[in-house]
């Protein structure tokens, strides 16, 4: 199995969609192996990120107007989504993006559409039933039938399908039981430690993400406005105030939730706040 | 039902005989049904030019199987891989450039592209009318009464065949996951690695096969070859709708249904209301279930 992360380099990188410009000179760098989050609020530039690292723009009337994005050092910039995949990069869409008429089984199976190496595959796919049970007695069924949780485990198992040396998740929490949330979380950083495997994590809910991530950015209008290590976002005032939001409803219900594995820092200098 | 309009022949072999001959006109509305589902299904269009492909099949067959008097399978064989190369053109010509356009720009592209094929078929094979292929065994045998002709047999076969042959190719192929993959979500099916470009040229080029299939297949039972075979595509248009426009069986049961229900509008009530009666049914069936009778409303693109 490939255990080598590749690194991520994103530079000076300006996307526009017709006349709107989306990302502004954006600086982002995913280290070998590291795991790195990227914070900010709706229509901040995060989705528009990960369709350019994908080469997905064109689908959107996007364009890449300045700007280079590197992985492993060799430029991916304008290739072809499906050799992009083959260089190392999987994706967890936003809002998950199964194909609902197939089944689960059919799902994981086109994850792995770039591999070459059949024997492989099928590994894979054991290996994806370890990690995720649950999703054993439900191969056959019809994707779109599935419970948010269990259609977003199939959507982090059919990226995994592709052995990813990067693997970019958009807002993995979205609409998702705080406890699913977490499980996946904690799956991410097992996944980034023991198979070494490069982490970008795209989230609006910071707190977790912070606990998880080792260096995160924040991105608010299109342009990094705040860099740093997660520690450092963590202790930083203008975060704690615009996006751990002093007992927000999201954070609060995160807080709640024992973590077996979670760091002793996790939660910074504030304390959990207990749920009501 | 339509028996029960009222003092129309209630003979039993005449009514055989018009089952008979309307399962045989299904079957051929069937091959046409399929090239529009296939495309439809596969690359989100309507392709108004399937008619055109299924002409360019029956002409391109008399030129290999005729004029190049070529061996029988040899003849197919070049006839089907000169329609395959057909539908790369249309794609890496001119429908690659239409992704992510708006559907009614897109079926205009495709009457665009019918009007095209008529003209060079024009220019080429000019107006002269052709004698039908007679390739196929010519007789005919006798049930009840009725007189059923070796051809339509050989076409029901071979629809059944084909219709088996895409139900494997889509389940149990790569190719086939990947191409379903990217009609339930393009975007989703790039981003797994899978090329979109890739799949919609093969769709083209699996449809204007299914034409040649078909212009072959039509090409016997047709009166005589001319500009007029393309009308087969709107004719079998409401088998397609009434199939479902999105399952392979669908176009099967789709066009078996319109090809009796004309056969017996036509034996019965006159071949004036062959067609009013078809669209009539499509109508009806769109009213009551807008997906078709097997089309499934797709799921949701959570
Ligand atoms: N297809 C599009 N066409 C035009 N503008 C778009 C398109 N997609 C996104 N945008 C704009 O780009 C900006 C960033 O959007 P997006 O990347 O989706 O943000 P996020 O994922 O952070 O919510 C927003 O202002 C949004 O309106
Ligand atoms: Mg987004």
């Amino acid at each position: 199995m490939r255990s080598d992360g590749l690194d991520l380099r994103i530079e000076d990188l300006t996307v526009v969609y017709g006349g709107v410009t989306a990302l502004d000179t954006v600086n982002i760098t995913v280290p070998p192996g590291g795991f790195v989050t990227v914070l900010g609020a709706n229509g901040a530039g995060k989705t528009t990120l990960v369709r350019s690292i994908t080469s997905l723009l064109y689908l959107h009337k996007g364009r890449v107007r300045r700007g280079g994005i590197t992985l492993g050092g060799e430029s991916i910039l304008g290739r072809k989504s499906p050799d992009i995949v083959k260089a190392g990069v999987a994706q967890v869409p936003e809002g998950r993006k199964l194909f609902p008429n197939l089944t689960v089984k059919e799902n994981l199976l086109c994850g792995a559409a770039s591999r070459s190496d059949i024997d492989g595959i099928d590994e894979s796919l054991e290996q994806n039933l370890e990690l995720f049970p649950q999703l054993r007695p439900l191969l056959s069924q019809t994707a779109g039938l599935l419970s948010g949780g269990e259609q977003q485990m199939v959507a982090v198992g059919r990226a995994l399908m592709s052995q990813p040396a990067l693997l970019i998740c958009d807002e993995l929490s979205l609409g998702l039981a705080p406890k699913i949330v977490h499980r996946l979380f904690e799956l991410l950083t097992e996944i980034n430690e023991t198979r070494g495997t490069s982490i970008l994590v795209i989230e609006q809910n910071a707190s977790l993400a912070l606990q998880h991530a080792a260096d995160a950015y924040v991105l608010e209008l299109g342009r990094v406005l705040i860099e740093g290590t997660a520690d450092e976002l963590r202790g930083n005032p203008m975060v704690q105030e615009l996006y751990l939001g002093g007992g927000g409803e999201a954070h609060t219900s995160y807080a709640a939730i024992e973590r077996p594995g979670s760091r002793p820092d996790a939660h910074g200098s504030r304390p959990p706040v207990a749920e009501s | 039902m339509l028996l029960a309009f009222g003092n129309f022949t209630a003979d039993p072999s005449v009514n055989l005989q018009l089952l008979i001959g309307g399962l045989a006109l299904g079957a051929i509305y069937a091959v046409v049904a399929l090239g529009f589902v296939l495309v439809y299904k596969s690359t989100d269009v309507l392709n108004l030019a399937h008619g055109e492909f299924l002409m360019l099949g029956a002409y391109f067959a008399l030129t290999f199987l005729i004029s190049e008097n070529l061996n029988f399978f040899l003849g197919v064989f070049v006839l089907l891989l000169v329609m395959l190369v057909f539908g790369l053109l249309v794609h890496y010509g001119i429908m690659r450039r239409m992704v992510g356009q708006g559907f009614f720009a897109i079926v205009l592209i495709t009457l665009g592209i019918a009007t095209i094929i008529r003209a060079l078929l024009l220019i080429f094979y000019g107006p002269t009318e052709r004698a039908r292929l007679d390739l196929l065994p010519q007789g005919s045998f006798e049930v009840g009464g009725a007189t059923v002709r070796y051809v339509d047999l050989i076409i029901f076969g071979v629809v059944a065949a084909c219709v088996l042959l895409f139900f494997i190719f889509f389940k149990y192929t790569r190719l086939g996951l990947h191409m379903r993959a990217v009609a339930d979500d393009i975007e989703a099916a790039a981003a797994m690695g899978i090329d979109p470009d890739k799949v919609y040229a093969m769709t083209w080029a699996a449809a204007m096969v299914m034409a040649g299939v078909g212009g072959l297949l039509f090409g016997h039972v047709t009166g005589a070859i001319d500009r007029s075979i393309e009308a087969i595509g709107l004719r079998a248009f409401p088998a397609a709708v009434v199939g479902g426009l999105t399952s392979l069986g669908g176009s099967i049961v789709g066009g078996l249904v319109v090809g009796v229900i004309e056969q017996f509008a036509n034996g019965h009530l006159g071949t004036k209301w062959r067609e009013p009666v078809a669209f009539s049914v499509m109508f009806v069936v769109l009213l009551v279930r807008p997906t078709g009778l097997w089309g499934r409303k797709d799921l949701e693109r959570v």
